[in-house]
């Protein structure tokens, strides 16, 4: 499964993966503001941010080339959108800080999923009182998302197989039937869960 | 559309949080005392399947793609309530594990198409629905509500960035709706395609989920209310399309020129000229005027292919 | 010997009116492995969900189900999910928690036990099918025979006098085959497995029903059954591998 690279580090042995998990939450989002309300014009401030984001990922012991990877992947999406900064006074110098202040943001994410089982962080959303329902249909979601996401590309593959004719009409009519499969499918898995959460004694 | 962290300022942060808290607080309350625990687990499944549906890519004009949001498609299968929720713990999970979205921007994007993106396509999908009546009906309230919807949440999502400051509404409105006007077709006929593909194998799911009337008559003014509280404070103060028009006819009919709500930040690059147009902002809603229009009948076109007359044999 | 399963006359009929089980009736005793075998669409599910009141459009009917001679009525649902343990057919759809210790703390979570005593039937149960220390993992990096034996153990710790299975082997390997087989013989417990393996009906399963089409339409010894080839493929079956070479002269003599 491709789509696991979301899990693979998260139980690594590190002194940062040993912080608990609470900490390491409310570490994240204490990042964030900082990096976000934090004004640009005092280098000093974003910098050690960045340099204590580093120290971070070296003692994680995740391996810097996936770091590097998922940074890559997700950057073009913060400099698409900070494109339309530019069109102002100033324009350049707020693009500037927009990069810079979502990279560090990003960095911050990307460390967080992978110290942190995602299990874990449910476990801390529950005790902080988030709303039982929202919790199971978090909880859910993660256990089924690499399933789904394996059988939508199985689909994808069969879609490709069978299409002789490169047919634009034919390749959407496929897309939306595809997607329709799944949400069928998803729905019916659904049932046979609840029937599963029964026959051990759910009410 | 996710918006990632360091776009929005604390203000639009903070307003659309409160916002979507107080519409997600409506539909989990509503879930506890009417949804039927079978239908529990659907909501995590649902959101896995609209996250793996998101992953689809199709091609858009010029090399660019675009993807599914899915929050229409998601409220057609669980009603408004599920798809608050649903739609929201997809959001939620895209920002802790995929830093897709910014968590600090959550308030803002489970505002956009949690929120108004699967409450508004629903009312829009069961208004039409009801217009125009019958399978085809269906296929028609189901892209074109997907489509407007995409226009929608676009055009919220420039009002935040407006009102934050990251950029004017002059450049945000105009690309974020042409933008999303294109890439709305591809979620119009993805969600009808869909939904006719489900209705092929399972007409079962989609029938009417919002419970009876009386029950959902509350939750759904409920989230009426926060919708709209959401348009006055990120979209009205821009919402004069046509400043110019305005300021022309207050001067030809001999009133003082009155300044409008000024704008949250001067934009010394006035809106893009357009010649015969004026300007781009002016532009662009007459676009969506026009595009709606032309998007509705298309998809009375696309509906009439995948729904063929029974006494012609087999569908499709 | 006590009756463990006692099914009279049991009809079910599907939401699209098709008739699904028209008239089955058979027992379990306590202790015995029953094999139910029949091609596709026979009805084994149906059956088995019966055995653990997962219908609940059958409760209206007078009760055809006897778990432990206490009948499976709407009252009685939730003792009768106690005692008889279900494994489904596929185990993805059972292993719905984020993590394997979650999933089979479910059980015993569900019935009201202290977070010390689920700790502990866990880990009696993760030990019991081979899987110590697997606590942490997720279930999606689990390999299809892993899954199926965490799914075991999430039913072993709501300690069960009645093990109910279907197709446990679908989804395995030889490998996998081979440990699933050597478990369930080692459970005492009273055992119905439904599958398309008629090695493993062999194997375990001292008695066999055959059903087609929603009637029972052989009940007996295992060897028997399976050996009769004439009943195996009028049924959409077939004489397993191991009776057919058993005693060659013998099986060329027509007697076993």
């Amino acid at each position: 499964m491709r789509h696991d690279f979301i899990d693979r580090y998260s139980r690594l042995a590190s002194p940062i993966h040993s912080i608990p998990p609470s900490v390491k939450l409310v570490g994240a989002l204490i990042i964030l503001l900082l990096v976000v309300t934090m004004p640009i014009s005092v280098p000093f401030l974003h910098g050690s941010l960045a340099l204590a984001l580093l120290v971070i990922a070296a003692l994680s012991r995740i391996p810097p080339g996936f770091l590097v990877k998922r940074l890559v992947y997700l950057e073009p999406f913060a400099i698409g959108a900070a494109l339309l900064t530019l069109f102002q006074t100033n324009g350049l110098a707020l693009f500037a800080a927009l990069v810079l202040k979502s990279t560090l943001c990003l960095l911050t994410m990307i460390l967080l999923a992978n110290v942190t089982p995602f299990a874990d962080i449910l476990d801390v959303l529950k005790r902080w009182h988030f709303p039982a329902l929202l919790v199971t249909t978090l909880a859910l979601m993660y256990r089924y998302l690499f399933l789904l996401i394996d059988q939508a590309e199985r689909m994808s593959r069969a879609r490709v197989s069978r299409t002789f004719v490169s047919g634009r009409r034919r390749s959407w009519h496929l897309l939306g039937t595809m997607v329709g499969q799944l949400g069928v499918r998803s729905t019916e898995r659904a049932e046979r869960i609840y029937a599963a959460m029964r026959a051990r004694g759910w009410r | 559309m996710h918006i990632p962290d360091g776009f929005l300022d604390g203000r639009t942060a903070a307003v659309s949080a409160a916002l979507s808290i107080t519409a997600l607080g409506v539909a989990l309350n509503h879930a506890k005392r009417s949804m039927p625990p079978q239908r529990i687990p659907l909501l995590g499944l649902t959101a896995s399947f609209i996250f793996a549906a998101q992953m689809l890519n199709f091609p858009v004009a010029g090399g660019t793609s675009g993807h599914l949001i899915g929050a229409v498609l998601a409220a057609i299968l669980l009603g408004p309530g599920g798809a608050v929720i649903a739609v929201t713990a997809v959001l939620i999970v895209q920002a802790l594990l995929f830093a897709d979205g910014g968590v600090l921007a959550l308030g803002a994007n489970v505002f956009n198409m949690a929120v108004t993106g699967s409450v508004g396509g629903y009312a829009l999908y069961r208004l039409i629905g009801r217009i125009a009546p019958g399978p085809r009906g269906r296929l028609v309230a189901a892209g074109f509500s997907s489509w407007l919807m995409t226009v929608v949440m676009s055009v919220l999502c420039a009002g935040e960035l407006a009102w934050s400051g990251t950029s004017p509404w002059t450049v945000t409105f105009p690309a974020m709706a042409n933008v999303h006007m294109l890439i709305g077709l591809g979620e119009g006929t993805i969600t009808m395609l869909a939904v006719a593909a489900v209705a092929r194998v399972r007409p079962d799911l989609l029938d009417d989920r919002s419970g009876r009337p009386a029950q959902s008559y509350g939750p759904l003014l409920a989230y009426g209310g926060i919708i709209v509280l959401g348009m006055v404070f990120f979209v009205s103060p821009f919402a004069s399309p046509w400043p110019d028009g305005l300021e022309r006819v207050a001067t030809s009919l001999g009133f003082e020129e009155k300044a409008l709500s000024p704008p949250v930040i001067q934009s010394p690059i006035a809106d893009y000229r357009i010649p015969g147009l004026g300007s781009s902002v002016a532009a662009t809603g007459l676009a969506g005027a026009v595009g709606a229009l032309l998007v509705f009948v298309l998809s009375f076109f696309l509906a009439h292919l995948l729904v063929r007359d029974h006494r012609q044999g087999s569908p499709t | 010997m006590r009756q463990a399963l006692e099914v009279k006359d049991l009809h079910y009929r599907y939401h699209d009116g098709k008739e699904a089980l028209r008239g089955v009736t058979f027992s379990v005793p306590e202790g015995e492995c029953l094999g139910v075998i029949g091609p596709n669409g026979a009805g084994k599910s149906t059956i088995l969900l019966h055995l653990n009141g997962l219908l609940p459009e059958t409760f209206n009917q007078p009760p055809s189900v006897f778990v432990m001679a206490q009948p499976v009525t709407a009252d009685t649902v939730y003792a009768i999910h106690r005692k008889v343990g279900l494994l489904f057919q596929d185990p993805d759809d059972q292993l719905f928690c984020p993590t394997v210790f979650e999933d089979v703390a479910f059980g015993p979570r569900q019935y009201g036990l202290s977070e010390a005593d689920v700790r502990t039937r866990v880990e009696e149960s993760l030990h019991r099918v081979g899987l110590d220390g697997f606590g942490k993992r997720s279930p999606h990096h689990l390999s299809g025979g892993e899954k199926q034996r965490v799914c075991l153990a999430g039913v072993l710790a709501c300690r069960p006098d009645i093990l109910v299975l279907d197709e446990p082997t679908s989804d395995l390997d030889p490998r996998g085959k081979r440990e699933l087989k050597s478990l369930l013989r080692s459970l005492t417990a009273t055992k119905v497995i439904a599958s398309h393996d008629l090695e493993l009906v062999l194997e375990l399963c001292s008695r066999t029903i055959v059903l087609d089409e929603g009637v029972i339409v052989a009940d007996g010894p295992t060897v028997e059954i399976l050996a009769n080839e004439p009943l195996m493929l009028a049924h959409g079956l077939e004489k397993p591998h191991s009776l057919l070479h058993l005693h060659p002269h013998g099986a060329q003599r027509g007697d076993l």
